[in-house]
């Protein structure tokens, strides 16, 4: 790892300015597949993104693909559900889930015209059962369904939506749901549905129309993943991903302290009591906490900008963690224009 | 229920322990140490991996981490206290490989087990896509268990979405190998590509229409090919998969829930509860990892701001001790910052996990707590502390209050 590296995540994390930052904006691209491990905060940068696109005068759809919705609450504290049929959160900004049942219902529909036939279908007892079993379908047919979803006009050579967001599944699924397309174009060897997925497969490899965008932690295991993904989405798949975003860097503790200070601390008498402030073995442990994880953090930045071989936008750690707009806000400054990150990149002290 | 009494019923007297939880709350590395803690009382303990961080890999023996559990050296177990009775195991679940054994397994022939080997669809099945993992997970836990050779099996499960996903998986199949649609899929009239839909039932002709429409034929008739190939060792499979589940929902089981703190990783952590409940999963206790917890006998000061005198006192402190040039205020302030600031961390994790815990201890459920340490845990010796914690053997005094 060179020296040019570490300084490149210091100043990351320092919000001086954002490292490399790719040329393109997030949202050149009409699709944006947002993928990462669980726990990485990919549905708070997902919304984030969403909010922001829509903060432009973008028509805005973000989509959920899991079985539990957390987009709604996140943009609105309080929002119900959203559902399949998808409902505005704010102006501008529509939120969705895709359920793989109602998805094939619909799909199925366009295929056939007829409706009761298609719910026959559906309903028929042995055909729940091949796709309770069946695996990949799931995939598919919520890639087709966002397929679907690029191509909605709101008038002829209008796009329905300008910018579509999806919560990807956690990368282990994230992989194979980005697979699907291509082992169904060589599983299905013809009709109709091998030419639908081919669609979807061109969707997904246009570079200029979808970008992949990884999230990560500054962790081991996440820095791992992350790379793997990397590896075989973009350079193995040949899907665009142009940046890592590396989620919840903690800032540099002690800014305005000397050197050390947690062994300054540590090396003063123990017996020292104060009334309204902690020993100085506490004071020292504090201090050797929040050290140790920022080395840790810009270790592993550096670590998944090396491993990847791409540039990566560091989100600040949010001591109060993301729990509605505001630290969406925060978010969607740092991702969407690096310049403005400087306070937010701060943010971490309190 | 307290840890020790936590540890004694899931770790002494059970079988199979499966860790539940999101990705990303460090399962595997709490799989690990509860194989530990097991082996240090006395028990030969096997940790089922599914994809640990390459340290964590390392720490197993990486090398080792085959399709076959290796066990770890001796000198490094006894000096983590592991008696001369108990062993600590390891293996990674080579997905691919755990399906073709089956095949093998239940094959009735050498050709027809080649056949089902080298037909697309089964290639597909076995190695691209989701869901596949959870059956061969659930699969390899048989298998190991069958073998008589370990104690205790502690399951790292995959990072699933369907929080069930790998308890579901094999009665997904069963019920699929059940159904009509394969009934009529590997009728020899249908797999020879002429049409046998006269003799069935109107319904099913219908979706298989509408199947053939949308596919094509070709991909019916690998499907149907597979199928016949599988039929003949469907008994086997369908025997093992019941097996499988009864394993797993039945009295030599028990489930743990693993979380992170953040309020995120709880949320996900409520749900995973409500589902395991509606599948009446025979959970023992939550351990919720890296949690930030205030150190040991001291309280956790409160949210008014430190008294300035506090503070120039222990700025004198400190000049007195680092010297007379030392920033001696700038370093008071920014301890006290830091104090404040790792309280806070404390309260919020405090905070987050809270109805959590009132729901577990409301059901009777044990809770327990895992600190987050300063630095990635990969050791064998690190995985003793989590160990220690897991089991009560370190604790912190009770913050909840705050």
């Amino acid at each position: 790892m060179g020296d040019g590296n570490q300084k490149a995540a210091v100043s990351a994390v320092e919000g001086e300015a954002l490292i490399a930052v790719p040329t393109r904006s997030l949202l050149e691209r009409r699709l944006v597949i947002v993928t990462g491990k669980g726990g990485t905060g990919k549905t708070s940068v997902a919304a984030a993104l969403a909010l922001g696109a829509a903060g432009t005068g973008r028509r805005v759809l973000a989509i959920e693909v899991g079985p539990d919705e957390e987009i709604p609450s996140l943009l609105q504290p309080g929002a119900g559900p959203v559902g399949y049929a998808g409902r505005a959160i704010r102006p501008g900004l529509e939120v969705m889930r895709i359920e793989p049942f109602e998805a094939l219902t619909e799909y199925l529909g366009l295929q056939f015209g007829v409706r009761a036939l298609v719910d026959r279908v559906v309903g028929n007892a042995s055909f729940k059962q091949l796709l309770n079993a069946a695996p990949g379908w799931r995939e598919l047919i919520t890639l087709g369904k966002i397929w679907h979803l690029c191509q909605l006009e709101s008038a002829p050579g209008r796009p329905r939506f300008d910018f579509i967001v999806v919560d990807a599944p956690a990368t282990g699924h994230g992989v194979s749901f980005l697979e699907a397309p291509r082992v169904v174009v060589s599983a299905v060897r013809a009709g109709p549905l091998h030419k639908q997925t081919e669609r979807v497969e061109q969707m997904i490899e246009d570079a200029d129309h979808t970008l992949v965008l990884p999230v990560a932690l500054a962790e081991e295991l996440p820095t791992r993943e992350t790379a793997q993904l990397v590896k075989r989405v973009h350079l193995e798949m040949g899907i665009a991903v142009d940046r890592v975003v590396v989620n919840a860097v903690m800032a540099p503790p002690f800014p305005d302290a000397p050197d050390g200070l947690d062994e300054s601390l540590a090396r003063l008498d123990p017996r020292l009591r104060f009334d309204s402030i902690p020993s100085p073995e506490t004071l020292a442990a504090c201090a050797r906490y929040l050290l140790a994880r920022h080395r840790l953090h810009l270790h592993y930045a550096a670590e998944i900008e090396r491993t990847t071989g791409l540039p990566i936008m560091s989100l600040p750690h949010l001591a109060q963690g993301v729990g509605g707009p505001a630290e969406l806000e925060q978010l969607s400054r740092v991702l969407l224009d690096g310049g403005a990150s400087a306070e937010s990149a701060r943010t971490g002290s309190p | 229920m307290n840890a020790d009494e936590f540890t004694q019923a899931v770790l002494t007297r059970r079988e199979i322990v499966v860790c539940v939880g999101c990705g990303g709350v460090g399962k595997t590395t709490v799989a690990a140490s509860l194989a530990l803690e097991a082996a240090r009382r006395g028990r030969r303990a096997l940790v089922l991996t599914i994809d640990p961080a390459q340290r964590l890999a390392d720490t197993l023996g990486a090398a080792a981490l085959g399709n076959q559990p290796e066990e770890l050296p001796r000198d490094r177990l006894t000096a983590l206290g592991v008696p001369e009775q108990g062993a600590m195991y390891a293996v990674m679940l080579d997905m691919k490989r755990t399906f073709d054994d089956l095949v093998e397994r239940f094959a009735e022939s050498p050709a027809a087990r080649d056949r089902v080997l080298a037909n697309p669809i089964y290639q597909h099945v076995s190695d691209a896509l989701a869901g596949s993992v959870e059956y061969s997970a659930m699969e390899k836990v048989f298998e190991l268990h069958d073998s008589g050779r370990y104690d205790l099996i502690v399951v790292d499960t995959p990072p699933s979405q369907h929080a069930l996903d790998f308890l579901e998986a094999p009665a997904r199949l069963l019920d699929f190998l059940d159904s009509r649609l394969v009934a009529l899929l590997i009728h020899p009239a249908f797999a020879a590509g002429r049409f046998g839909f006269r003799l069935f039932q109107r319904s099913t002709q219908r979706v298989l229409k509408l199947l053939e429409q949308i596919t094509g034929l070709g991909f019916l008739e690998d499907i149907s090919e597979f199928l016949l190939a599988f039929e003949a060792m469907s008994e086997g499979f369908r025997e093992r998969a019941r097996r499988v589940r009864e394993l797993i929902l039945g009295p030599a089981s028990a489930f743990v829930l693993v979380t992170g703190s953040g309020s995120e990783s709880v949320r996900q952590a409520g749900r995973f509860l409500e589902r395991l409940e509606q599948h009446s999963v025979p959970l023992a206790g939550a351990l919720v990892n890296r949690i930030r917890l205030w150190p040991p006998q001291t309280a956790l000061p409160s949210d008014a701001p430190p008294a300035p005198a506090d503070i120039a006192q222990l700025a004198a402190a400190l000049r007195h001790s680092e010297g007379e040039t030392y920033p001696a205020e700038a370093a008071a302030q920014a301890a006290v910052d830091g104090a404040t600031r790792y309280a806070a961390l404390v309260r919020r994790d405090m905070q987050s996990t809270a109805s959590l815990r009132d729901r577990l201890e409301g059901q009777g459920l044990y809770w327990g707590r895992i600190p987050e340490f300063e630095s990635d845990v990969h050791s064998l010796e690190n995985l003793g502390h989590i160990a220690d914690w897991i089991s009560g053997r370190s604790d912190h005094s009770e913050h909840r209050a705050g």
